[in-house]
């Protein structure tokens, strides 16, 4: 049902400069012409305009702005990721549906997707404004056969792949270790990772990205308006979601498939060519102590990189960075 | 310098073997060991000298109540039991799979997921450990009653560190 439906855009899509017969969509699917229709009023419901005219066929002539389980999967180029797309136009957190999906038994690779989050979590549940239909609120659920210790690197991983799909657009994202993407020194994505682990096993882990995208000035809630910015506000212009989310999946894919081939090296080369801040001063508060210190870059193993108070190199994996910006 | 637990794995050694005296001479710290098989209470003084630092001379006293006979058919019994009797308490130590900070509660505000006296069982969530932002929920493995909280909200911990201790049910 689901793939027939795939077919049929796909088949109106390759044809969209002409009529395409309802016989012919009949035969090619292999299913009635009723069952051919029923489909039609099932894709105008996903926001897909078809004409339809009798004798001549039908017409795809607009796709969807709307984002949902059929126009994430139409034309998205991955193996494996997003395989099972779960769509929600309103929830409470897109992790919260993960952790549910994924404690049930959740393939490797499945996405939740929502237009709004009434919950959206940040770091330590901190709230995550997530607007309707104006930014990506994504989880992403894995199962990789790597030991624990290593799974924060994925949240550096994912970061990259973010900052590159902003790339390849031609915007210039920094990223604020460990995984803030930054705009002109504001945030534009976060990303949250949570994991079930045993000791020496995972037996998932949901990675969650928010991005504000399409949201002007007035969108963003005064408290975080300063900090804060959209693809929209930086560079002028609106951009479709589910082109953004195939993008990162695609991206997310490629640079996972390097990850568990070559490990993190390739992913700390490309994180320090973004990297916030490198070379520059840093104050850094732990339970215990506080300090000023240089930022050096990361680890092989992603860690923070600076100086103690002796001035000697030593490693962070988890403090409060003040960025003194 | 020796460890304390060097010393006392040493001792076990000497304890279970024929060899009455023992020297060990390093880096300018001598550890000297005399067996007194001649009382029946057995009193053996480990002392530890270094030279350098005044004030760290030590003596390590082990105490071995058995008698001569008892030493010979079960030499280490007792010295083997003493840190056992100490951890009646617990059985089970929750351990961290990865360096981080370790968080007692899902925020600030909530509460701690678990206290001394909770109950357990292999799927509770009993922390969390965060690094780079990835947060590793930690589940007990296990079924009884946290014991010991060995660690305090916001502080680091390494890799294998204990953060709980649980007696097993």
């Amino acid at each position: 049902m689901e793939s027939t439906r795939n077919q049929l855009i796909d088949l109106l899509a390759r044809n969209s400069d002409r009529f395409i017969s309802g016989q012919m969509l009949s035969e090619h699917l292999n299913i009635t012409r009723s069952a051919i229709w029923k489909h039609m009023k099932e894709l105008e419901k996903d926001g897909y305009v078809i004409e339809g005219v009798s004798k001549k066929g039908y017409r795809i002539i607009r796709f969807p702005d709307k984002v949902s389980e059929n126009t994430i999967k139409w034309g998205l180029d991955t193996e494996w990721l997003g395989n099972t797309i779960i769509h929600k136009e309103q929830t409470t957190s897109t992790q919260h549906i993960a952790h549910q999906a994924a404690q049930n038994g959740a393939a490797h690779g499945t996405i939740i997707v929502a237009d709004e989050q009434t919950q959206g979590k940040g770091r330590l549940q901190r709230p995550w404004h997530s607007a309707k239909n104006l930014g990506i609120w994504l989880s992403i659920i894995i199962r990789p056969s790597i030991l624990p210790y290593l799974a924060p690197q994925l949240t550096l991983m994912t970061a990259t792949v973010l900052a590159d799909v902003l790339h390849n657009k031609g915007i210039e994202p920094k990223i604020k270790w460990p995984n803030d993407i930054l705009i002109n020194q504001s945030k534009v994505a976060g990303i949250l990772t949570e994991m079930q682990a045993e000791q020496d096993q995972i037996q998932y882990i949901v990675i969650g990205i928010g991005m504000n995208v399409n949201h002007k000035q007035h969108d963003l809630p005064e408290d975080v308006n300063r900090k804060a910015t959209s693809l929209t506000i930086e560079t002028n212009k609106s951009w479709d979601i589910n082109k953004l989310i195939q993008d990162i999946l695609k991206q997310f894919e490629d640079t996972y498939a390097d990850y568990i081939d070559n490990g993190f090296i390739d992913i700390k080369k490309n994180w320090e060519n973004y990297g916030f801040r490198i070379g520059k001063p840093i104050y850094i508060s732990t339970l215990k102590e506080k300090w000023a210190g240089k930022f050096l870059g990361i680890a092989e193993d992603g860690a923070l990189l600076t100086t103690d108070k002796n001035g000697d190199t030593c490693k962070i994996y988890s403090a409060d960075i003040d960025w003194l910006v | 310098m020796l460890k304390v637990q060097e010393i006392r794995e040493l001792i076990k050694l000497i304890d279970e073997s024929s060899i009455n005296e023992f020297t060990y001479e390093t880096n300018g710290t001598t550890v000297s060991m005399k067996k007194s098989l001649e009382t029946k209470e057995v009193h053996q003084p480990v002392t530890v000298k270094q030279p350098v630092e005044v004030n760290t001379e030590e003596t390590v006293k082990v105490e071995s109540s058995n008698n001569v006979t008892e030493q010979d058919t079960a030499p280490t019994k007792e010295v083997e039991n003493k840190p056992e009797e100490e951890s009646k308490t617990y059985d089970y130590e929750i351990t961290s799979p990865m360096v981080g900070t370790f968080y007692r509660a899902p925020n600030p505000e909530s509460d701690p997921y678990v206290e001394v006296g909770s109950k357990v069982n292999n799927e509770t969530i009993v922390c969390i450990v965060e690094a780079m932002k990835l947060f590793n929920e930690i589940e007990a493995e296990t079924k009884g009653e946290i014991t010991e909280v060995l660690v305090e909200n916001g502080e680091l911990v390494e890799y294998g560190q204990p953060l709980f201790r649980v007696k097993t049910k």
